[in-house]
């Protein structure tokens, strides 16, 4: 009845499934950028693609939403071997946007979303997009959608404070913040806080211990702990600093790097980040500091209006 | 002489039913044979397992046991399809398709040369009278329209033997003669022809033998005459010319006479009884023989009766 | 397995095929979409040719999708169905024969179809080519009636291909209103089915993440040959992704019809 035994076919079938996974794998590791998915955002308004999707809007959100964050995430990745290569990384993000804003059309109140979207969208150049501008604007479309989240309120203000440095704007919106029905009652205490002392490393730390302490994405957490490790390091710098001053002021010698200073028995170690990475003497300014390849490169400064980088 | 056709034990269970099914037998080790040129008659009624058994024939299903062969080869064997045809019951073709074109295309899976596959196809259209609307899409087609296609595809190869599901099916009776005058002539040729159907008297008037099946077994085979429940009763004369008195006096010996039109009689003897002395007392008598003929069961009586039988031994062992 | 009958097979296939109204109305409605990608074109300043050759891309798959089902299903399915392929199975041809040569016969219809579809568009980006001033055709990235534009409508080709694998394999034993379903769900799902691989950021470490690994491999991945976006832009496709990507649907084919076959060898036609 058939050309071939019955035996042969299921050979066949079986050998066809196995070859053509095989050819997957070589494709995805040879070709990765062609017919990459994400690359092609052939529809950027979230209407025409909840349209088309009719009852399915929030599947697809949920789809949108594993993109951002793959893309994100492997963006994120090009950009730290470029830095530690020395090269440019092609990518600066430019789909991170419009992919949380797809996800956030197709569903408004995919919350986090917004938060996401705020934090990572201000993340500053060059491990990040660096575009605070575009967090505020997803945070108000948020806002206009949910009312009675103060929390976005709150992110802005935290954009406001951290990547714009803008410290009256950041109390603005934190009193706004403390408009909204529900919001904890230690809203208008930090509105005053950031008025009176704005810049400051404990008002840091307590916005990021808050992020650490309320959100339920992981990501969100570790991104929230290494920015406080980076508050411990400039306090950690700040010491290193001033028991530099004291060594020089003793010894009257200038030094180069810290081994000196341990073998003067002033320190146990050499002082090192928490991945080892060795703190450094800046030649120009005198003060510790960590340079690349620490993660925690380049502190953050204390002193207001200080750009922590190129946006 | 190898049969045409020879089954044996051919038995087929379908399963039934959806969460635990269960075998539901539709043949039941059927076993006969039909030797080359015969006019095989495959009769039951509804469900017996009239189709299945045509469909065991063609390989479109497979048996659960037993075995079956055409022409000496086992059933599907592909140089045996090149000698038979098949007529489908209630068939259905390509609509987009005229006749013509369906003719053909099915002519030249037999590997003849295009040129032969258009000479085929336009001879059977004429034979089973198709016209001009040979040229149209068959989605225009009635039934028996369909019908004639459907002989006519079952021809092209001038098969040795030939399969018919229900060929009379849809057809009105002018229909019906044109095809029992083809299978004659097919008969003429030696054509095998194995025709299942469930109108008997096509049967009577065509068939050489015929079996009868019933709940998906085999209740009798043969001749009609060697059927079993078959019996000649008695005798039919027809006379003209018949005098009153002559009819009182054989009313007096109980010989029961019909008056069929003026002068005209119908006698019915009894079995035992001389139909040839019959005859000669009354033609001495001045009277006129039309005609003798046996009085016997029909097929549709032993139909009935074995149809019962079988109904009954299956009742008996579920 | 003789090439006669399979030719033979595919012919009758692509004749009844195209003769098929809805065929017509499917084919109609695409270079519809074609012509009046022209005139959207106008409207939008600078990227009309862009737009031409999405909307024309777009249009050959979605309409390309829908007659690769209909008549796959049609041709198989509703055959099975409405029991034409009876005599067909008396007459001295090969079950295996009967499949592949329908396979063949779908093909080539689906061929025909995109070539035709092919034509008339690239004959509105050759018209707009002629049309337009050299000024702004400067600012194109890529000529209107680009070659290289073959290249996607191939690839679309090629998924076609094993979008009628599919319906075919289903119809051998699925209802048409079934098989309709699982061919256009495993469509949907195999265009969505590189996100599977990237759920390890949603599910973690948890074993749900081999699922949905393997499920990526296993199902077709249709957007494998998805290039619309790097021909629309002239970025070049390089050869070896076309070959994998054709020898991807080449073999997913193959098991598929030779799973049909299997199927279908050993069908009891109730």
């Amino acid at each position: 009845m058939i050309a071939a035994p019955r035996w042969a076919l299921g050979v066949i079938v079986v050998a066809g499934i196995a070859a053509a996974i095989a050819l997957q794998v070589h494709r995805d590791t040879s070709y990765p950028e062609v017919a990459s998915p994400v690359e092609e955002l052939y529809f950027t308004s979230g209407d025409s693609i909840g349209r088309l999707a009719l009852s399915f809007k929030p599947m697809l959100a949920d789809i949108y939403w594993i993109r951002a964050v793959q893309y994100f995430g492997s963006t994120r990745l090009d950009a730290k071997g470029a830095a530690e290569s020395g090269t440019e990384s092609t990518s600066h993000y430019d789909l991170l946007y419009p992919l949380l804003d797809v996800t956030t059309t197709l569903d408004p109140h995919f919350n986090i979303a917004y938060r996401f979207g705020a934090i990572f969208l201000a993340e500053g150049y060059p491990s990040g997009p660096g575009r605070p501008n575009l967090a505020l604007k997803l945070l108000d479309k948020g806002f206009a959608v949910n009312p009675t989240k103060w929390q976005y309120l709150y992110d802005k203000a935290f954009v406001a404070y951290w990547s714009l440095k803008d410290y009256q704007a950041a109390a603005h919106w934190f009193s706004e913040a403390a408009k909204v029905k529900g919001a904890p009652p230690w809203m208008p205490g930090l509105a005053a806080f950031m008025l009176g002392q704005g810049g400051d490393r404990r008002s840091s730390r307590f916005l990021w211990q808050q992020i650490l302490d309320t959100s339920e994405q992981q990501y969100m957490r570790d991104n929230a702990t290494f920015h406080l490790t980076q508050l411990d390091m400039a306090d950690v710098a700040d010491q290193l600093t001033a028991l530099l001053q004291r060594y020089r002021a003793q010894t009257g010698q200038s030094v180069m790097d810290f081994s000196p200073l341990v073998r003067a028995g002033w320190l146990r170690a050499v002082p090192a980040d928490p991945e080892g990475v060795p703190f450094l003497i800046d030649p120009q300014t005198g003060r510790a500091t960590l340079h690349r390849p620490s993660r925690y490169a380049p502190l953050p400064d204390e002193q207001p209006g200080a750009a922590a980088g190129p946006r | 002489m190898t049969p045409a056709i020879d089954v044996e034990d051919l038995t087929k269970d379908y399963k039934v039913g959806f969460w635990r099914p269960r075998p539901y037998r539709a043949l039941d080790r059927l076993t006969l044979q039909v030797q080359p040129g015969e006019v095989f008659g495959f009769l039951g009624p509804n469900g017996a397992g009239k189709t299945t058994t045509l469909k065991l024939l063609m390989q479109l299903v497979f048996p659960t046991a037993g075995r079956a062969s055409i022409l000496g080869r086992p059933v599907g064997d592909l140089g045996v399809r090149q000698r038979i045809g098949y007529l489908p019951e209630n068939p259905y073709f390509y609509d987009n398709l005229t006749a013509e074109e369906l003719l053909e295309y099915f002519a030249s899976l037999f590997g003849y040369s295009r040129s032969d596959c258009q000479a085929r196809a336009s001879r059977l259209l004429d034979e089973v009278g198709l016209g001009a609307e040979r040229r149209m899409q068959l989605r225009k087609y009635s039934k028996g329209m369909v019908q004639r296609v459907g002989i006519a595809q079952s021809l092209l190869n001038d098969p040795e033997v030939l399969f018919l599901d229900e060929p009379m099916s849809g057809l009105d009776p002018l229909g019906r003669r044109d095809i029992r005058e083809l299978i004659l002539r097919l008969r003429e040729r030696g054509t095998t022809i194995f025709f299942s159907s469930h109108i008997l008297s096509d049967a009577e008037t065509l068939c050489s033998r015929v079996a009868i099946v019933a709940g998906g077994r085999l209740a009798t085979v043969g001749t009609l005459r060697d059927m079993s429940g078959f019996e000649v009763r008695g005798w039919e004369v027809v006379m003209t010319g018949v005098a009153s008195t002559v009819l009182a006096t054989l009313a007096s010996r109980g010989v029961k006479a019909t008056t069929v039109a003026d002068g005209r009689y119908t006698f019915d003897l009894p079995k035992d009884a001389s139909a040839e002395a019959f005859v000669a007392e009354m033609h001495a008598g001045g009277a006129r023989l039309v005609s003798v003929a046996p009085v016997h069961t029909t097929l549709e009586e032993i139909f009935v009766q074995q149809v019962h039988k079988a109904g009954s031994a299956r009742e008996g062992a579920l | 397995m003789s090439p006669k009958s399979l030719g033979r097979i595919a012919l009758a296939v692509f004749r009844e095929s195209v003769r098929e109204r809805v065929l017509y109305n499917l084919v109609g409605f695409a270079l519809l979409v074609i012509g009046a990608s022209y005139l959207i074109g106008q409207m939008t300043a600078g990227q009309d040719v862009k737009i031409i050759k999405d909307l024309g891309l777009s249009a050959m798959a979605i309409f390309g999708l829908f007659i690769a089902i209909f008549i796959g299903i049609g041709l198989v399915s509703k055959e099975i169905e409405r029991r034409s392929i009876y005599s067909l199975l008396a007459k001295p041809v090969r079950r295996s024969e009967l499949v592949v040569g329908k396979f063949l016969g779908l093909a080539l219809t689906v061929a025909i179809n995109l070539a035709v579809m092919t034509v008339v568009w690239y004959g509105v980006l050759a018209y707009m080519s002629w049309s337009e001033i050299d000024l702004v055709k400067k600012g194109w990235e890529a000529p209107a009636a680009d070659p290289r534009l073959l290249v996607a409508v191939y690839l679309l080709f090629v998924q076609l291909v094993l979008v009628i694998a599919l319906a075919l394999f289903f119809s051998t034993f699925a209802e048409p209103l079934w098989a309709t379903v699982f061919t256009f769900g495993l469509y949907v799902a195999g265009h969505f089915s590189a996100d599977l691989k990237h759920f390890d950021v949603i599910v973690g470490d948890s074993p749900v993440r081999y699922v949905t690994t393997g499920l990526y491999y296993l199902l077709p991945n249709m957007a494998t040959f998805d290039v619309k976006n790097a021909v629309v832009h002239a970025q070049l496709v390089p050869y070896g992704y076309v070959l994998t990507a054709t020898a991807y649907g080449a073999f997913y084919s193959l098991a598929l019809v030779a799973a049909a076959v299997l199927i279908f060898s050993k069908k009891d036609f109730k």
